[in-house]
């Protein structure tokens, strides 16, 4: 076996040009599948910081059948923001901190600048947190705020869409009007703070609100509807959440991130489906292309293959060595291959990749990487993958009768 | 005999033109001006109910104005339409704000435009038929013709005699989704010549647990109705 290992090497090495060429097919190909691979898991990586640490949370407790609600009337489904039920949750091993929040609905009135005395009101959705706790469980929500934007007990801060509707000033005087916990209307005075930037293109009209204001205007006054949940490490964030989950009891239900923002998993879920397809694709051109060298090199070598025989080597061990050729060109173009595309993930990754979607306002940072088991699992699809496409050639070099193969037919 | 054959008749007549039983209803559900006192009872789905005491005061030309006088929460808030434009005035806030036709009306199933906005010969099209079904009544099948409204559809059942008075509704969305549904009841004659149903179910089909009760206790068609009633600056005085 060693001996025909070290055949195959040599023989790779025999015809230098068409084995650098068939290398070079593999490592281009690879390089560029294991380069698409890592860009995509950086700029997933950035959409979950984004979920985790700018809206969301990693998790939330909410009232049992609260999201199952959320179409009708979740306020009735609050709770008292009460010390016990935070520190339960604090407990747990791997929570770091933890926000309450209103999710409610309302209407939103600026004071006009002229003396038109009505002015329009716009329907909004508002998140309503707390100025202060809410920056332990996501601090980059503040990173999505526009320049000087003040958010404080006295000021609201409006989503892009709605601050375009209104062509809202800092500090005009903004009225939010809204159904209270008992769906009676309630109106409050605030200040506008500024802007916030949409993270997903397309974003409905949207504000954040301080706590204590809507807590006024829903005459909710120590309630809420939701806890934010920070973790220290999101991969052990099942685990948390099911320990949570315990801590708090079945009169709460907890949700991960992604059970929240199912539509984010979803486009994660396409992307890597076609990140899956393209790397397929590739896989089976270079394969195609190391079953097509070995071919060759079988057709070539007739006479060899013929003498080989006629001193004794068995048509199994014929086999073997053309496997064996076949796995070493496609273990050193897969060699190649990663290592051009952890160059190129490394140098990305240093740099970190900084664009702008298109309808979205917010800069987006990806830094790509590879996980070891993409780089293990690319080596032994290649590896594996040549081996199977040249079983045809080795086996045809089998089958060669030593007489005819000899006298080169 | 006679009975029977009235009904007989009844039965077999020609539906009559649609505008003259949409004229009829919206003479018994919205007369031209009325002073009105009024409770709604919201039920909501976690099985507690709150009630809203209310004037209501209607003049021509599609003004309404609503003042609360309970529950304390809203007490001092008053409600005013005047055209296509709804208005909410805040006692705390001072100020007036505008409120859409299509939102709930305080806690409750009806929206704005049910309560501030019930008459439908302006602004519906449609057919009158026969409902095998509910045999004393005509089914209404009306189609809006003005964008502003807040349902795109209506099925209305009104009683053949008295022409126009209600008996149920059903409201739809543009797609054809049924939003709400009314059970008119108990017909009561409130004077001057004024018969309307005095008690109004409406129905959520949306969050089908919650449904809300109007009830008028008072209607006078025949109080003076003032028109400075209906401007802004009057709000709140």
């Amino acid at each position: 076996m060693n001996a025909l290992l070290s055949m195959a090497f040599r023989n790779v090495l025999r015809n230098r040009r068409r084995t650098l060429i068939t290398l070079a097919a593999v490592a281009v190909g690879i390089t560029a599948v294991g380069g698409i691979r890592g860009v995509l898991n950086g700029l997933q990586d950035s959409m979950t910081r984004g979920s985790i640490r700018g809206t969301l949370g990693a998790m939330q407790v909410h009232r049992t059948g609260y999201l199952a609600n959320v179409m009708s009337t979740p306020l009735s489904l609050d709770f008292a923001n009460d010390d016990a039920l935070v520190k339960k949750v604090l407990a747990v091993k791997g929570v770091t901190a933890v926000a309450p929040r209103i999710q409610f609905a309302g209407s939103l009135t600026l004071s006009a600048t002229d003396q038109d005395d009505s002015p329009e009101a716009l329907f909004f959705g508002a998140t309503a947190i707390d100025p202060v706790l809410e920056r332990q469980v996501c601090p980059d929500r503040w990173k999505l705020f526009t320049d000087d934007t003040v958010f404080d007990d006295t000021h609201v801060v409006l989503g892009d869409a709605l601050a375009a509707a209104f062509g809202a000033k800092h500090d005009s005087e903004a009225i939010l009007l809204a159904p209270d916990r008992d769906g009676s209307l309630n109106g409050e005075l605030a200040q506008v703070g500024g802007a916030m930037r949409a993270i997903m293109p397309g974003e409905m009209k949207i504000a954040v609100v301080p706590l204590s204001l809507a807590q006024k205007l829903l005459r909710m006054e120590g309630r809420v509807t939701e806890l934010a949940v920070a973790i220290d490490d999101t991969s052990h964030l099942e685990a948390i959440a099911s320990q949570v989950r315990a801590a708090v009891g079945p009169e709460f239900e907890v949700h991960t991130w992604a059970e929240l923002a199912p539509e984010r998993k979803t486009i994660m879920g396409i992307q890597n489906g076609v990140s899956n397809v393209v790397a397929v694709v590739f896989l089976l051109l270079m394969l195609l292309g190391v079953a097509n060298t070995m071919l060759m090199s079988v057709l070539e070598r007739t006479r060899e293959v013929g003498t080989m025989m006629a001193v004794g080597l068995t048509r199994g061990s014929v086999m073997v060595l053309f496997l064996l050729e076949a796995l070493v060109l496609g273990a050193m173009g897969a060699a190649g291959g990663l290592a051009g595309a952890s160059t190129i993930t490394f140098i990305l990754a240093k740099r970190g990749i900084h664009f702008t979607p298109p309808n979205s306002s917010m800069e987006i940072d990806v830094y790509p990487f590879m996980t070891a088991a993409f780089t293990v699992g690319v080596m032994f699809a290649a590896v594996f993958g040549a081996v199977l496409f040249s079983l045809y050639p080795a086996w045809r070099a089998s089958r060669l009768r030593p007489v005819e193969a000899l006298a080169g037919r | 005999m006679t009975t029977s054959l009235l009904l007989a008749l009844m039965l077999t007549a020609e539906p009559p033109a649609l505008k003259e039983v949409l004229t009829k209803y919206d003479a018994v559900m919205a007369p031209a001006t009325f002073k009105a006192t009024a409770t709604m009872t919201a039920h909501r789905d976690d099985g507690t109910t709150r009630g809203y005491k209310m004037n209501i005061l209607k003049g021509a030309d599609d003004k309404s104005r609503i003042w609360f006088q309970e529950p304390a929460a809203v007490r001092g808030q008053e409600m005013l339409r005047n055209g296509e434009n709804f208005w909410v005035y805040m006692p705390n806030l001072k100020r007036a704000l505008r409120l859409a036709s299509r939102d709930n009306f305080q806690g409750g199933d009806f929206n704005n435009a049910d309560v501030l906005r019930a008459s439908y010969a302006a602004d519906y099209q449609g057919t009158v038929k026969e409902d095998a079904a509910k045999p004393e009544t005509w089914l209404l099948e009306l189609k809006s013709t003005n964008p502003d409204t807040s349902y795109d559809s209506i099925k209305l059942w009104v009683l053949k005699s008295p022409l126009g008075i209600p008996v149920r509704g059903e409201y739809f969305t543009s797609s054809g989704k049924m939003l709400r549904s009314a059970e008119f009841s108990d017909v009561k004659d409130f004077g001057n010549g004024h018969k309307r149903p005095s008690h109004v179910v409406m129905r959520n089909e949306i969050a089908t647990q919650r449904f809300s009760e109007m009830h008028w206790d008072a209607v006078d068609t025949a109080a003076p109705v003032g028109d400075g009633k209906f401007s802004l600056s009057d709000l709140g005085h």
